[in-house]
């Protein structure tokens, strides 16, 4: 009558063996975590990085900035990916528990602002920005724009902003609003890239914001002016290499103490022309102009 | 004699109403049961094949397969129930069979209570705090599944209990009569007859363990990994998560993606609801009472 259970439990194991033996030499594995902005390319440069070498995987994690960062501090990870600088705070709490962080930067990403792609504007200026997203800002009609975007009738200009512990949320709201002034409240806040764009794309009163690589064809990105009366820059690669997109900012990896073995090996592939190429293809800026044909 | 009076005719419409009304609820029931899988095979169909199954996701996870996801999923199930089923049902056991009814055995009834009313977001954070930085397992396999384990540790419990109680008391009786002590009777008189519902438990928890997300995504499973898991001490990926991840982050998946890998979970979770049916009927039909 038992016979049932045994059968199970040795079922089991062999299960559990089968999986345990099939190993072949123990690998080095790398904790990868954090920003959402860079998952996607860290995922990339993982998948390539396999074919590179068997000895070593790459474990991709996302959850935004933050999530990378806080990893770091409690010494979960073995690499934390941010797309904005750590916080002396930060740093401070990492190095109270024993974990000196160390910064690369191994790319830049142009935050591009989204709209719907029937919305006629193309052209927009950092302070017409601020006044769309920034507490106090007056701007709430696309009408004050002098547009009228064709399937918006309420002229209410819907915001898309970020969760926040995205490290684009404080990227932007530094950039468009300096450290001083906070996001007005009543915006729609995502929780990731691809959230914001699919919101726009089927939205027409909608503006969002994310990086380059999350644009799609069916989104319209206008040219950013950093001042009334400046040029006008549209954002690509090309114009984030040169910075003269006024929103454009350098992605981070960081990692505990000096990196040796296999993670040194794994960032020094990174920041090679191999590593850099794979980070262009996926829309962002590599640390140098450089030749990916 | 007995002609019906405008009272009685009364009543039997309303009775009729009523059984409309409920009826009508019943067939509710199984609408979304039919829908939702009527989408899944209906979208996600064209995306299963071999090498859908059998081969690792490629192209920034737009292309390729669900290989590592599958194989995480198994594995995160599997080390969730050696921890879960043994101490489950050690404490059914107890509960049923030895427990007295004191103030401790009310204390551990509530207690089980609560752990099953416990969101499984609060399980993940619990799992990050213990086991992931306290027992330092790190974020692995093992630490996920045993935040698994917990999470649906309630589940094996009472429905083990439940079975346990179905038991005829006559049985233990007789068997004590007979000279045998309280594990023997456990052993050749409760468990072999109650085997069947405590594989249902034990089925329901598959099931639930291998849906969840929330509690896995701080604890062991990973966006990416381009090999698949070698210990327990590994990071994986899973299918809850997968499904997550490239709905919500990966831009340019071909639409019958996310539809392919739901239609996977939800097929493997069905085949295993699948195969305890069928067992707890061979198994009664082994019953002898």
């Amino acid at each position: 009558m038992i016979h049932p259970i045994r059968a199970g439990v040795f079922a089991l194991a062999a299960v559990v063996a089968g999986c345990a033996g099939n190993g072949e030499a123990t690998r080095d594995v790398i904790q990868n975590k954090g920003s959402d902005t860079l998952v996607n390319v860290a995922q990339a440069w993982a998948e390539e990085y396999a074919k590179v070498t068997a000895e070593t995987a790459v474990a991709v994690s996302g959850g935004g900035s933050g999530t990378g960062i806080s990893a770091m501090i409690n010494g979960t990870v073995d690499i934390a990916n941010s797309s904005r600088r750590m916080t002396d705070s930060e740093l401070e709490q990492a190095r109270a528990n024993g974990h000196d962080p160390i910064e690369y930067i191994v790319g830049f990403d142009a935050l591009a602002v989204f709209l719907h792609e029937d919305n006629p504007l193309g052209d927009m200026s950092l302070d017409q920005l601020a006044d769309i997203y920034g507490e106090g800002g007056t701007t709430e009609r696309w009408s004050q724009l002098d547009v009228a975007p064709p399937g918006c009738p309420s002229d209410k200009i819907v915001r898309v902003s970020r969760q926040n512990n995205s490290g684009t949320y404080f990227y932007y709201r530094d950039a468009i609003l300096g450290d001083q002034r906070d996001f007005k409240l009543g915006s729609l806040d995502m929780h990731g890239s691809k959230d914001v764009v699919d919101l726009v794309e089927n939205t027409p009163c909608a503006i969002g914001y994310s990086g380059l690589a999350y644009a799609t064809e069916h989104i319209s990105m206008p040219c950013i002016r950093a001042s009334e009366g400046g040029d006008c820059v549209d954002p690509t690669v090309a114009t984030a290499i040169d910075g003269s997109y006024p929103i454009s900012r350098p992605l981070f990896m960081y990692t505990a103490g000096e990196p040796e073995g296999a993670i040194r090996e794994y960032l020094d592939w990174v920041l090679s022309d191999v590593g850099q190429c794979i980070l262009h293809q996926k829309g962002y800026a590599p640390r140098a102009v450089l030749d990916c044909s | 004699m007995f002609e019906a009076t405008a009272r009685n005719r009364r009543n039997q419409s309303v009775e009729g109403g009523f059984r409309l009304l409920f009826l009508w609820m019943t067939c509710m029931l199984i609408l979304p049961v039919v829908l939702i899988l009527g989408v899944l095979i209906y979208r996600g169909g064209p995306a299963i094949s071999y090498e859908f199954l059998l081969t690792p996701p490629t192209d920034g996870m737009t292309a390729g397969g669900i290989l590592p996801a599958l194989i995480g999923t198994v594995w995160l199930v599997v080390v969730a129930l050696l921890a879960s089923v043994p101490v489950g049902v050690a404490a059914a056991l107890y509960l049923s069979e030895y427990a007295p009814d004191n103030r401790l055995t009310r204390a551990i009834n509530l207690a089980i209570i609560n752990l099953a009313g416990v969101p499984s977001i609060v399980h993940a954070l619990f799992g990050v705090g213990a086991f992931v930085i306290f027992f330092r397992f790190g974020t692995s396999i093992l630490a996920a599944s045993l935040t698994l384990a917990i999470m649906t540790l309630p589940v094996v419990i009472v429905s083990t209990r439940e079975s346990l109680q179905t038991v005829p008391r006559a049985f233990r009786e007789a068997c004590w009569n007979m000279g045998a002590t309280r594990w023997q009777t456990i052993r050749k008189v409760v468990l072999p007859n109650s085997i069947s519902g405590i594989l249902t438990g034990v089925i329901l928890e598959v099931s639930r363990t291998a849906g969840e997300t929330a509690p896995i995504m701080f604890t062991g499973a990973v966006f990416f990994s381009p090999f698949l898991p070698q210990s327990v001490l590994d990071q994986t990926m899973a299918m809850s998560l997968h499904l997550f991840v490239i709905q919500t982050q990966v831009p340019n998946v071909p639409e019958h993606v996310p539809f392919g890998v739901a239609l996977v979970l939800i097929s493997m979770v069905l085949a295993m609801n699948g195969l305890s049916i069928a067992f707890r009927v061979y198994l009664r039909g082994r019953k002898k009472w």
